[in-house]
């Protein structure tokens, strides 16, 4: 049973190693740390920082964000199906179509509710 | 053909909340959610005529079903809840209709999430696999959640959401850990090759104990029933009426679907059923508790809203009590649960209904004091309040007497006398706050410039609470019918142990 | 009439419908919507309902006269037919040995209820045309055909009900609307009163009633007639279940000595050395009679009757004398086949019924009030009617409440027409219904007169009218019949009636008959002959003072009304009294006529003069129903018949002669005045007899008085146990634990979770643990002990737990066989262990006592 699991104890054992030596040697290695409040700014790219370290993201953002990922996990069906393909035959063929359908019409909701309008 | 058939209602409603949210998003700028109370009903109303259609079609006959087996499986018991929860789902879209234009509340996706919950529970009232137990299961609950969470603006609504929703992962979580520990026990996903398994015995016989504990943990939690009960209130307070409604009708039916369908297909090995040391005496504890607790809990409270969630926990405990005595004498104890659960579905629906139909936009009622004198202002609202109330109470002639006769009738055939006197007892502790209502309704007058309640004018809620109010008076007066209904349904299982 | 029978089938005779709905209809249509419709669409809508179902109910006669017809074809001889029709099967309940007794709603016509619907509904439709005049200034008007509809239909489910929980809701119904129209003028009190009371005297014999169909389950297993016929044998077999009914000890308990704190109650001299029984067909019988005395007004339950004269008088006309008060005999007649099983439940019936015919006319020879007399003459004949049926003559008895029906309706009806002609002068319901205020009525209302004339000639039993052929039929056949039941291979003989028990039944029948026709003409003479003593009322030398006053305030009120003012000019003599309009005067006129007439159907009288005359069709016609009580009835021989009712016929013409005669002496020769003389003479039983015997203020003092303490009693035990300690304690106890819950139910959402984790552990708590437990089944001293199962439970049994065990290691074996010897005892012990390899155990100790067949003590440890 241990021999099943060797490579996966083996790459836990390595994460944390790895993880231990950056921190240890960033730590040695790295002079030490001077707290000016310049250096403890928010870095935008050499230019002024604008308001706080607490940046509100607009709503639309997380909208658009999990739209993508349900439609992105959907999408990835379609792949083991593609594979089964020929097994499948006329049902998983309808199936699919089934399915596809659903998710379009989840789309066009998504888009005449206008969910991925940025403006307004 | 025939398949198609009998998967009619499932269909049905699947497709008919795509359309109703195609209908949302292409309607009118100007008034989008037009017609959509009534398409959401004639959509339930369709899913009840094909459940009604399959039933009498027959599904004994018909080889294909064969073909979706063990994914789905369609037979009596299935039907017979497709067409309870759109009947409890229909109730609840009308009450909708009038509730939430009445608070200007009204979205599309209201009924969209309505009815893609109920696809849920149908699916989780006719799953014969472990995975699409689950499947069901959140794609009913993530319904639930989000109509919980549907009073935007209300903080308790976005609270009671929010504990419902950890509460419920987390419930979920130990239903599917439980399951994955069966699958490694046995080996099997689908329930009857589950169950096949734990009968035949073998070497995980620890794992087994530990995937019931999980799995009846979960299943417990979607009942509602004492310790796993907490959200229940909280979330039934919050969620808008109707959507509180859909929850104590319908979604407490698929749990009950879900229950039985597993508890009795998957763990009915001889020792796991006993009476010393199975599951059947811990679901008996769980219903004294439920019972006892929620009902001196109930008698406490002062917002009626929060008294009829209570009041649904307490029915979730009677409803445990068939189910134990579904343990020992299986088709007869499980045909009285799906007739209780018939009854309490009109009843508790009527109830929220009438407590929707005593409030107005702005002043809503929810306390006893809302309602004091409504009696006499307001007769009609108060006589349907008072229908459901009595019927939730238990008293003839209405629906909730006999399916109470029923249970306790199953419970005492069974040998479970103890139990059925301690049932019985609660329910008389139950008519204290259901008649509590009606001396406020009936014998009180407002306290003097309390807001008073005026009943809203609305022809949805009136018309779920004349269909709540003939469905109690005919189960009171002629149950038979129905009870041959739920009869056949509970003939799929079996006599116990086989 | 062929047609007819094809149309509908004998046993699908859905005409009885058309004749029970449309009553129903007409109250519906009244009732829901009379108050929009205005009075003109009432009285179309109530008169046509009832018309139409005399219509329905003549052709439902016709259809079955012919079937009796073909029934006799082809029988041969007259057989027992009916027409039936089933509206629904009713409910179905459980009888005695695991029997189920269908319960049906089902109504069959057959001669006796065909009789009982033509009476129903033709006097019925007649009394609705002179009520519709009647009522009309009546404000409830709509409200008042409503029940009189009601009613209709409730007599006619009683009639024509098919069985005997049929029939008691058109009993109830009856009683409902009886109540509802007592109380019609609901506004005074003692109408209000006086239909409570009717109703709380009707309950008392329903509950005889009930307790009658309660036995007939038990005995017979059948509660529809032919059932009930079928079986009712069964009512005095002697067998060992159910067997007699034990009055003492109360359902044949047995006394024994009680001893307490060393004092021993000596109990046993309260044990019979024979308990005291009754047949079933005695306490049947005696049961339905309780029933029969609330509706048709006899002893003891008379009481109401005469106060609900109250309501308007076309009520007391139909209600209280043609139709729901012989429903009593009804019930008699159509059970006769239980009741001659019982000679002592007969000789009950026959003299309660002579004596209420005796009491009330006593009563009625000394009022004053026109309608009380009435009354007093309804309860009396209905007395007659009872002692008819009482001595097993049901032909004669029901031919009395035939003709009764039509002259004592029209007796009413007159004294209605006469109180409305009297009500113009005076607007006091008492005073205008004093006869002392009435006389020579005959000029001014010759119509009422006539008609009045013609049915009292008929109550009195003059020679040739319908009353004296039914009269002089009840007392004849007492002598002649005797109740003398049926003796049964496997049953005991029956009681027998004392030989005085008839000639006294007929001596009481002749006074009661005397006095009828005293009162009667008294009351005739009064009203209609001599002046008219009206004039001189309400003048205000006549009036006591204080009477002027408490009326004088709300006449004058009225008399701003203008049109009424003529009639309380107290000064001036006022306009002579009128004739009611036609539609009052024709329905008098048509039940006058039919009053004459009616005897033609049984005027078996003439057969004293005629011996061969043989012309009798009521009695052929009801022959098939009372065939089966005949048995029961034992005749006397032709010869002594034969002289009996030459007797009878001569007593009964005396009767007549000397009451009639000497009311002529009394009140037209004398004006009176020997009345006042013996007034004076006798003051105290005048007083009595004006009083009723004080009857009410008897049962004032001992029923009611006592249900009232009795209710105090209950009141104090309801307020101080049941509401104190059952309701508050309760309450209490159970807001305290609430509260106490309701705290956990805080809001949080971890503690939520943490409520759930703990619940998990529990239930893994309760997997975990091993639950060792057995059951001992045993047999011989053979002790089998069952293990519960449990998941993956192995077991170890020690059949000594003091020794090794049966097996060294756990095993699957679940029982345990051990044998112990008798008065040893000896301890199990099981251990069992689970799935997760914990163990548990149990022990008991079985005891087996000594003697042989002794069951197992368990005692756990």
């Amino acid at each position: 049973m241990i021999g099943t699991y060797l490579p996966m104890f083996l790459m836990i054992a390595v994460a944390i190693i790895l993880a231990l030596l950056f921190f240890t040697g960033a730590t040695f290695l790295g002079g030490k740390l001077d707290k000016t409040p310049e250096k403890m700014k928010p870095f935008e790219c050499g230019s002024e920082s604008s308001g706080g370290n607490h940046l509100k993201l607009s709503v639309k953002f997380y909208l658009t964000a999990i739209l993508f990922v349900v439609f992105d996990i959907e999408a990835v069906f379609i792949y083991p199906w593609a594979v089964q393909f020929k097994n499948l035959g006329w049902i998983g063929l309808a199936s699919m179509f089934g399915f596809l359908a659903v998710v379009v019409v989840a789309l066009v909701y998504v888009v005449k509710k206008g969910a991925l309008e940025w403006e307004n | 053909m025939a398949l198609a058939f009998i998967l009619s209602p499932l269909l049905v409603i699947g497709a008919g909340a795509l359309l109703l949210m195609l209908a949302e998003a292409f309607g009118p700028k100007h008034n989008r959610t037009a017609g959509l109370a009534l398409g959401c009903t004639i959509v339930f109303g369709a899913g009840f005529a094909f459940s009604v259609g399959a039933w009498l079609y027959g599904v004994e006959d018909v080889a294909e079903k064969e073909l979706i087996v063990p994914w789905l499986v369609i037979d009596r018991f299935s039907i017979f809840f497709d067409g309870l929860l759109c009947l409890g789902g229909a109730i609840a879209a009308l009450l909708a209709g009038g509730y939430l234009r009445e608070h200007e509340m009204e979205r599309g996706e209201f009924y969209s999430l309505l009815l893609f919950s109920t696809v849920g529970a149908m699916m989780v009232a006719s799953a014969g696999d472990a995975l699409i137990v689950f499947l069901g299961l959140e794609t009913m609950s993530l319904g639930a959640y989000a109509l919980t969470a549907f009073r935007r603006t209300s903080p308790r609504s976005a609270e009671g959401a929010l504990k419902y929703f950890l509460l419920g992962s987390f419930a979920a979580a130990l239903l599917l850990y439980g399951f994955a520990l069966l699958y490694g026990a046995t080996g099997h996903t689908d329930l009857a090759g589950i169950g096949e398994a734990v009968r035949a015995g073998g070497p995980h016989k620890t794992m087994i104990i530990v995937a019931l504990v999980l799995v009846l943990t979960g299943l417990v939690f979607k009942v509602s029933a004492v310790p796993f009960h907490m959200w229940a209130p909280d979330a039934y307070e919050g969620a808008p009426t109707p959507a509180t409604t859909y929850m104590a009708a319908v979604v407490k039916a698929g749990a009950f679907a879900m229950l039985l369908r597993v508890m009795l297909t998957c763990f009915t090995e001889k020792g796991l059923m006993s009476w010393s040391a199975g599951w059947p005496p811990v679901l008996a504890w769980i219903a004294v508790l439920t019972m006892t607790v929620a009902n001196l809990v109930a008698g406490q409270q002062e917002s009626v809203k929060r008294m009829l969630a209570y009041s649904s926990i307490a029915h979730a405990g009677y409803l445990l009590v068939g189910v134990v005595a579904a343990a020992r004498s299986m088709p007869e104890a499980t045909s009285s649960v799906l007739f209780y659960l018939l009854t309490y579905t009109v009843s508790t629906a009527g109830a929220f209904g009438a407590l929707i139909l005593c409030g107005r936009k702005g002043a809503e009622a929810v306390t006893y004091e809302d309602l004091a004198g409504i009696g006499r202002r307001h007769p009609a609202a108060a006589l349907a309040f008072s229908l459901f109330l009595v019927s939730l109470a238990g008293i003839p002639p209405t629906a909730g007497f006999f399916g109470k006769w029923f249970v306790f009738r199953a419970a005492m055939d069974s040998g479970f006398y103890l139990l059925t006197i301690i049932a019985f007892v609660n329910s008389v502790i139950g008519a204290y706050y259901y008649l509590r209502v009606l001396v406020f309704m009936y014998m009180r007058e407002p306290a003097a410039g309390a807001p008073v309640a005026t009943p809203m004018k609305s022809g949805y809620v009136a018309a779920a609470l004349i269909l709540s109010a003939v469905l109690v008076l005919i189960l009171g007066i002629v149950p038979s019918q129905s009870l041959d209904v739920a009869i056949k349904a509970a003939s799929i299982f079996g006599p116990p142990g086989g | 009439m062929k047609p007819f029978l094809d149309l509908f089938s004998q046993n699908d005779f859905s005409l009885i419908a058309v004749v029970l709905l449309m009553p129903l209809l007409g109250a519906f249509v009244n009732g829901v919507f009379g108050r929009r419709l205005g009075k003109q669409a009432v009285r179309m809508m109530a008169l046509s309902a009832v018309g139409v179902s005399f219509a329905a109910a003549i052709a439902t006669f016709i259809a079955l006269d012919s079937a009796v017809d073909a029934a006799h074809t082809a029988h041969g001889e007259a057989a027992h037919t009916k027409l039936s029709w089933l509206a629904w099967e009713w409910m179905r309940v459980s009888g005695p040995n695991g029997s189920k007794i269908a319960i049906d709603l089902k109504f069959s016509v057959d001669a006796l209820s065909g009789v009982m619907m033509l009476v129903v509904t033709g006097v019925g439709f007649l009394i609705h045309v002179y009520a519709s005049e009647y009522m009309r200034e009546d404000k409830g008007y709509w409200r008042f055909f409503c029940y009189l509809n009601l009613f209709i239909f409730s007599m006619l489910v009683l009639i024509l009900g098919d069985s005997l929980p049929v029939l008691f809701v058109g009993w109830e119904g009856v009683g409902l609307c009886s109540y509802l129209l007592i109380g019609f003028w609901y506004g005074k009190l003692p109408n209000a009163a006086a239909g409570k009371k009717a109703f709380i005297a009707n309950r008392v014999g329903d509950f005889g009633l009930i307790v009658a169909m309660f036995l007939l389950v038990v005995y017979c297993g059948a509660l529809d007639w032919d059932g009930i016929q079928r079986h009712a044998n069964d009512l005095v077999v002697t067998s060992d279940r159910p067997g007699p009914i034990h009055l003492w000890p109360i359902g044949g308990g047995k006394f024994e000595d009680y001893v307490i704190a060393g004092i021993r109650i000596p109990l046993h001299n309260l044990q019979p050395d024979k308990p005291w029984t009754i047949t079933a067909a005695t306490a049947v019988g005696l049961m339905l009679f309780l029933g029969a005395t609330g509706k048709s007004a006899q002893i003891p339950l008379y009481v109401w009757l005469p106060d609900a004269m109250a309501g308007p008088t076309p009520v007391s006309a139909l209600i209280h004398a043609a139709t729901m008060v012989t429903a009593g005999i009804y019930l008699v007649c159509r059970l006769s086949f239980v009741f001659v099983l019982s000679p002592a439940a007969m000789i009950v019936v026959a003299f309660t019924g002579a004596a209420t015919a005796l009491l009330a006319a006593t009563i009625a020879v000394v009022q004053n009030d026109i309608k009380k007399v009435l009354a007093y003459s309804t309860v009396s004949q209905l007395g007659f009617m009872v002692l008819g049926v009482g001595v097993g003559a049901f032909t004669a008895g029901f031919f009395h409440v035939f003709t009764h029906a039509f002259f004592k309706a029209c007796l009413f009806l007159g004294a209605g027409s006469v109180i409305h002609a009297m009500h113009a002068r005076i607007h006091d319901e008492e005073r205008s219904q004093d006869m002392r205020n009435m006389g020579g009525l005959r000029r001014y209302m010759p119509l009422t007169y006539g008609t009045f004339l013609a049915s009292t000639l008929c109550i009195i039993g003059f020679p040739g009218t319908s009353g004296f052929f039914s009269k002089d039929e009840i007392l004849a056949r007492v002598l002649i019949e005797t109740p003398t039941g049926v003796k049964l291979a496997n049953g005991a003989a029956p009681w027998q009636w004392p030989s005085w028990a008839p000639w006294l039944l007929w001596g009481m029948g002749v006074v009661a008959a005397t006095l009828t026709a005293f009162y009667m003409m008294r009351l005739v003479f009064q009203t209609f002959w001599g002046d008219f003593r009206g004039w001189t009322i309400g003048r205000p030398s006549q009036l006591s003072k204080s009477h002027h006053d408490d009326h004088g305030h709300a006449e004058d009120e009225d008399a701003e009304d203008g049109d009424h003012h003529h009639h309380d000019d107290l000064s001036q003599p006022g306009p002579p009294p009128h004739e009611s309009p036609r539609s009052m005067t024709i329905p008098l006129l048509i039940l006058a006529a039919a009053a004459i007439v009616a005897g033609i159907f049984n005027p078996a009288a003439i057969k004293l003069v005629v011996s061969t005359f043989s012309f009798l069709p009521l009695e052929h016609w009801l022959d098939p129903v009372f065939s089966d009580a005949a048995r029961g009835i034992t005749l006397a021989d032709h010869h002594t018949a034969h002289t009996r009712e030459l007797v009878s016929t001569f007593g009964a013409f005396t009767a007549f002669a000397a009451g009639s005669g000497l009311a002529y002496w009394v009140y037209v020769k004398e004006k009176g005045k020997p009345a006042r003389e013996m007034m004076l003479k006798v003051p105290r039983l005048y007083k009595l007899a004006l009083e009723k015997w004080r009857v009410d203020e008897a049962y004032d003092k001992t029923v009611v008085s006592g249900v009232d303490a009795l209710a105090d009693t209950a009141a104090s035990v309801d307020q101080g146990i049941i509401d104190f300690v059952l309701a508050r304690l309760t309450a209490l106890v159970v807001a305290a634990t609430g509260t106490v819950l309701r705290v956990i139910q805080n809001g949080v959402v971890h503690v939520y979770a943490a409520v759930m984790v703990v619940g998990v552990l529990a239930l893994g708590w309760f997997f975990v643990q091993p639950h060792a437990d057995f059951t001992v089944v045993e047999q011989d001293g053979d002790y089998t002990l069952q293990a519960g199962p449990g998941p993956g439970y192995e077991f170890r049994w020690y059949p000594d737990a003091t020794k090794e065990p049966q097996t060294k290691d756990f095993s699957e074996t679940d029982n345990l066989k051990v044998h112990i010897a008798d008065g040893k005892s000896q301890t199990v012990k099981l251990e069992v262990k689970n799935a997760f390899g914990r163990v548990g155990s149990k022990a008991f100790t079985i005891t087996r006592p000594a003697q042989p067949a002794g069951a197992a003590q368990i005692r756990e440890q």
